[in-house]
């Protein structure tokens, strides 16, 4: 039996991962629910963001944080390109799967083009505060874990100020709901969809740079992170954003209490276990709309 | 079985055109290992025969029901790893093992689709790309079965034969085997089962209130699918006789894969075998001039996302209209044909006669203009 | 509520007793006016819109069925309960007798009823005669291996191509056709099925006034051949010239049924109408 302080430590630990699967999965769910993508590039950039975070850290000794002054606004603009230039090319009727197509070959582009620029070294941030941390109830809590958890949840508590007070956040979600009602209405629904992807590729941005603070990083780690977050969005029931925050956190917070057990490799699979689980039991997810029943 | 799309066939330039190209592709081929230079070039023709028979495979999913698979190449993975294993670890005479490692591919199929096919085409996505990931960490992780990272050797099925021998023989094992890919995907498409998974591609929630069973379809077609490429994955452990996880449950593989069915045309007989003959060569020309480097990836990415923009058709299509306006120059110069030419262009036509199935681009073009300019009454 | 209405002597334009087995796949049983689908307390709600609210509802057997009702009066989400397309939140759907709640949509299909959508469905890049053939029954996986044209199959599909005048069309995709020849197409497709039920949503909609008159007299045709026929429709014309039963929605639950002329002069169809 671990002792207290391992399991809480894990708990920490785990909410702390959850807050940073919560943000990117709710950027995934945004593109769903958008236009029915399933955005298999959303973790290349996620690593392409932290990618800059280093290389802003260690060729221009900028810290990492700083990055996202850029990287934010860029990550925007590709976003809304790639939703208007690319995606909307593609036929309606194709959409689904065709998307999925592009979106990985994207992935696969960023992977490679990434690899020739940086070569395959695993990279690291040395922070000077990289390797703090503090101690609370005999668990050790690193203070850039911390930061990077702080960067999710701000991250999540403006996208969620955006979605719900704002007159973009009323269109964006009435373009989610009913496209053709929002467009009766006098939305323009289509640059509507360009700045939700640029919202959604942001999230992608500030995650980025948070797991660049505490995690090596490599071209192909972008794996690693989309088989879990599409687990997230789909047993949260995709395209519900708060079903994928909800979904998030309890993974996050199983993987982590299931690393004590099972080491962290195995623990990884609690993802797909439970992936295949909601899809072979109650395949609209658990958090899900109407949205999630017929996909 | 009477088939009333025999006529038209005859009647198109397409037909006999089409029986030549046919006839001079299976002699290439199988001539390949008698005038193929050296061992080297020989066993790069058994590389890219492996991924003609895949992207078949593939094809069975993703031609007839329009799902698209990524996950593809961790089935052949697992093939290779269950042949590998019962070879080793059972002792199991290399084809029994093979045949065995088939069948257990195809049952492993059974759950995964019933996950993956209960709903729409996204689920079917995200599990399939699951699936690598998930095996690539089983095969790695659990290594006192798999061998882990450091591999696992295959022993040879003929231990007595000499290198280009061994190539030559797997050549033909292989041709033989796209030869029955393509002829169960041949019967398939001209059945009924097969013009309802074309419903389904079509528009599924249709199909279904038509009264096709979309969810039975899918699965028997996926484990169909699934088995031809284990099967192969098998036959590549016996040839290649060493399997690394990180190749064998690779996400690049399926994308290979996908690239290859597109690139040629999902909807033609012999689109991915086409594509795989494209793709096939230039990946392993690529790793002869310039070893394994990242723009490998790069350029597989930025192929893919070509294709899907501006030829999610395939090739084969635009090829063979192309070489309709060619051959009727006449035809292809008449933009707007008048009711009554269409009139006497249909009675001329043999009675009962029908096109088949998949090719539509096969038509000749003067026809196609005619359709679109009789959609006013 | 649907027993005080029930065999009310509706005028039946033609006799159910005469009809015209000749064709295949017809369904010819008799005109006897009791129930054939029908649904106990079918809720559907959508967020916080209910879209049904509790529909009892019984459609006559060999009957031509009409449900009329305004916008958004769940009209299209019944179907699609009835259908297997979507899940009631609760209620029961029956047919002859038998529960299809739970169903499955291909085994509703295939229990016989069979069914349009509003916005015509056909399957784009096949040829006509092909999404025709698609709608035959295939079963089971070894006689569905079997070449799909079988002489008898194409025979039969001709002849529903040919019955709703685009024969000539057979071999042109349907995406090349026009709005109006794809809605004949689809209920080409929807009757090489051999539904003994018909459900039609707005078969008039986007429909030109010939093809409408086409439309009407196929659906009396079919009629007395034995089928029995729901439909959804707007077109009032259309409606009580050839429908046998009304069934008038609002708000997710029926307000009224009868013979077209009495629903023609009752109060609360038109309060539902006018929105009084």
């Amino acid at each position: 039996m671990p002792s207290g302080a391992l399991l809480f430590q894990s708990v920490i630990l785990g909410l702390l991962l959850g807050g940073l699967y919560a943000l990117l999965a709710a950027g995934l769910t945004l593109y769903f629910g958008i236009m029915r993508v399933v955005m298999i590039a959303h973790s290349a950039f996620l690593i392409l963001a932290a990618y800059l975070a280093w290389w802003s850290h260690a060729r221009l000794g900028v810290d990492p944080l700083l990055s996202m002054v850029v990287t934010i606004p860029l990550f925007f603009g590709l976003g809304v390109l790639l939703q208007r230039l690319l995606l909307a090319r593609l036929r309606p009727v194709t959409l689904t799967m065709m998307s999925v197509l592009l979106t990985f070959a994207i992935a696969v582009l960023i992977e490679g083009l990434l690899g020739y620029a940086f070569t395959g070294t695993q990279r690291r941030i040395q922070l000077g505060y990289g390797s703090a941390s503090i101690g609370l109830f005999g668990a050790r809590i690193a203070v850039v874990k911390l930061i990077a958890f702080g960067l999710a949840a701000v991250a999540l508590l403006t996208l969620y100020l955006l979605l719900k007070r704002t007159r973009f956040g009323w269109a964006l979600r009435a373009t989610i709901q009913h496209p053709d009602a929002a467009r009766l209405i006098g939305i323009d629904t289509d640059r509507i969809a360009g700045f939700g992807f640029g919202v959604g590729l942001a999230t992608a941005a500030v995650g980025g740079t948070a797991l660049a603070l505490d995690t090596t990083i490599y071209p192909s780690l972008h794996w690693h992170w989309i088989g879990p977050l599409m687990a997230i969005i789909v047993v949260g029931g995709l395209g519900s954003v708060p079903g994928a925050a909800v979904a998030a956190m309890l993974l996050g917070l199983v993987q982590s209490l299931l690393q004590i057990p099972l080491g962290t490799t195995w623990a990884q699979t609690v993802f797909y276990l439970a992936l295949f689980a909601t899809l072979a039991f109650r395949p609209q997810g658990f958090f899900g709309g109407r949205l999630a029943q017929r996909f | 079985m009477p088939s009333a799309s025999d006529p038209t066939r005859a009647h198109r330039l397409g037909g006999p055109l089409r029986a030549v190209a046919i006839l001079a592709l299976a002699a290439a081929v199988l001539s390949f290992p008698s005038w193929a230079p050296n061992p080297y070039i020989l066993s790069a023709g058994v590389v890219v025969l492996n991924y003609a028979v895949l992207s078949t495979s593939w094809n069975f999913v993703g031609g007839f029901t329009g799902y698209i698979s990524l996950g593809h190449g961790a089935l052949a993975g697992l093939g290779g790893y269950a042949t590998g294993l019962l070879v080793v670890r059972a002792g199991l005479p290399s084809f029994v093992a093979l045949a065995a490692a088939t069948l257990l591919v195809a049952a492993v199929a059974v759950p995964i689709g019933y996950a993956a096919l209960r709903v729409r085409g996204a689920s079917f996505v995200i599990v399939s790309i699951a699936l690598v990931l998930i095996l690539l960490l089983v095969a790695q992780s659990w290594a006192s079965l798999t061998g882990g990272s450091r591999g696992l050797v295959v022993p040879r099925p003929f231990p007595g034969l000499l290198r280009p021998e061994h190539h030559r023989i797997f050549f033909y094992l292989f041709a033989a085997l796209l030869a029955l890919a393509l002829l169960v995907w041949w019967l398939v498409d001209r059945s009924r089962f097969g013009l309802g998974l074309k419903a389904i591609r079509e528009d599924e929630d249709k199909a279904e209130s038509l009264g096709t069973p979309t969810f039975a379809y899918k699965l028997v077609v996926f484990v169909v699918s699934a088995g031809f490429t284990g099967l192969a994955g098998g036959l590549y452990a016996l040839w290649f006789g060493d399997l690394d996880p990180v190749f064998q449950f690779s996400i690049l593989t399926g994308s290979y894969l996908v690239l290859m069915a597109l690139l040629g045309g999902v909807r033609q007989l012999f689109g991915p075998l086409v594509g795989a003959l494209v793709v096939g060569v230039g990946l392993e020309y690529f790793k002869v001039e310039f070893g394994n480097t990242p723009l490998h990836l790069a350029a597989t990415g930025l192929l893919l996302a070509l294709v899907v923009l501006f030829m999610p058709d395939g090739v084969l299509p635009a090829v063979g209209a192309l070489a309709d306006r060619f051959l009727r120059p006449a035809q292809s110069s008449i933009r707007e044909v008048t009711a009554a030419e269409l009139r006497e262009q249909r009675d001329t036509a043999p009675p009962g006669a029908d096109r088949a199935a998949d090719p539509p681009t096969e038509l000749p073009v003067g026809a196609v203009d005619g359709r679109s300019g009789k959609e006013g009454p | 509520m649907s027993d005080e209405t029930r065999g009310t002597g509706t005028p039946v334009t033609s006799d159910p007793a005469i009809s015209d087995p000749a064709t295949e796949g017809a369904a010819a049983p008799a005109a006897d006016g009791t129930g054939s689908l029908a649904t106990t307390g079918l809720t559907k709600a959508f967020g916080g819109v209910t879209a049904l609210d509790a529909a009892t509802v019984t459609f006559r057997h060999g009957l031509v069925n009409a449900l009329i009702g305004p916008n958004g009066s769940g009209k299209t989400t019944f179907f699609n309960c009835v259908t297997g397309m979507i899940r009631p939140d609760s209620g029961r759907t029956s047919y002859r007798g038998a529960d299809i709640t739970r169903r499955a949509p291909h085994a509703i299909a295939r229990a016989g009823i069979g069914r349009t959508f509003q916005l015509c469905r056909v399957f784009p890049r096949m040829s006509a005669l092909d999404n025709v053939l698609a709608a035959a029954r295939p079963g089971g996986l070894w006689r569905g291996l079997r070449g799909a044209r079988s002489r008898a199959e194409v025979d039969l599909a001709r002849g529903w191509l040919t019955r709703l005048g685009i024969e000539h069309l057979a071999d042109v995709e349907a995406r090349n056709m026009s709005w109006g020849q794809q809605k004949l197409l689809e209920l080409a497709g929807v009757l090489m099925s051999g539904p003994e039920t018909v459900l039609l949503d707005e078969p008039a909609g986007g429909v030109n006034p010939a093809l409408l008159d086409r439309i009407g007299s196929l659906v009396r045709e079919l009629n007395a051949e034995g089928r029995t026929f729901v439909i959804v429709e707007h077109n009032m014309d259309l409606v009580m010239s050839i429908s046998d039963h009304v069934v008038v929605f609002d708000r997710g639950r029926p307000i009224a049924e009868g013979p077209p002329s009495v629903i023609r002069s009752d109060e609360r169809v038109l309060g539902a109408y006018l929105g009084v």
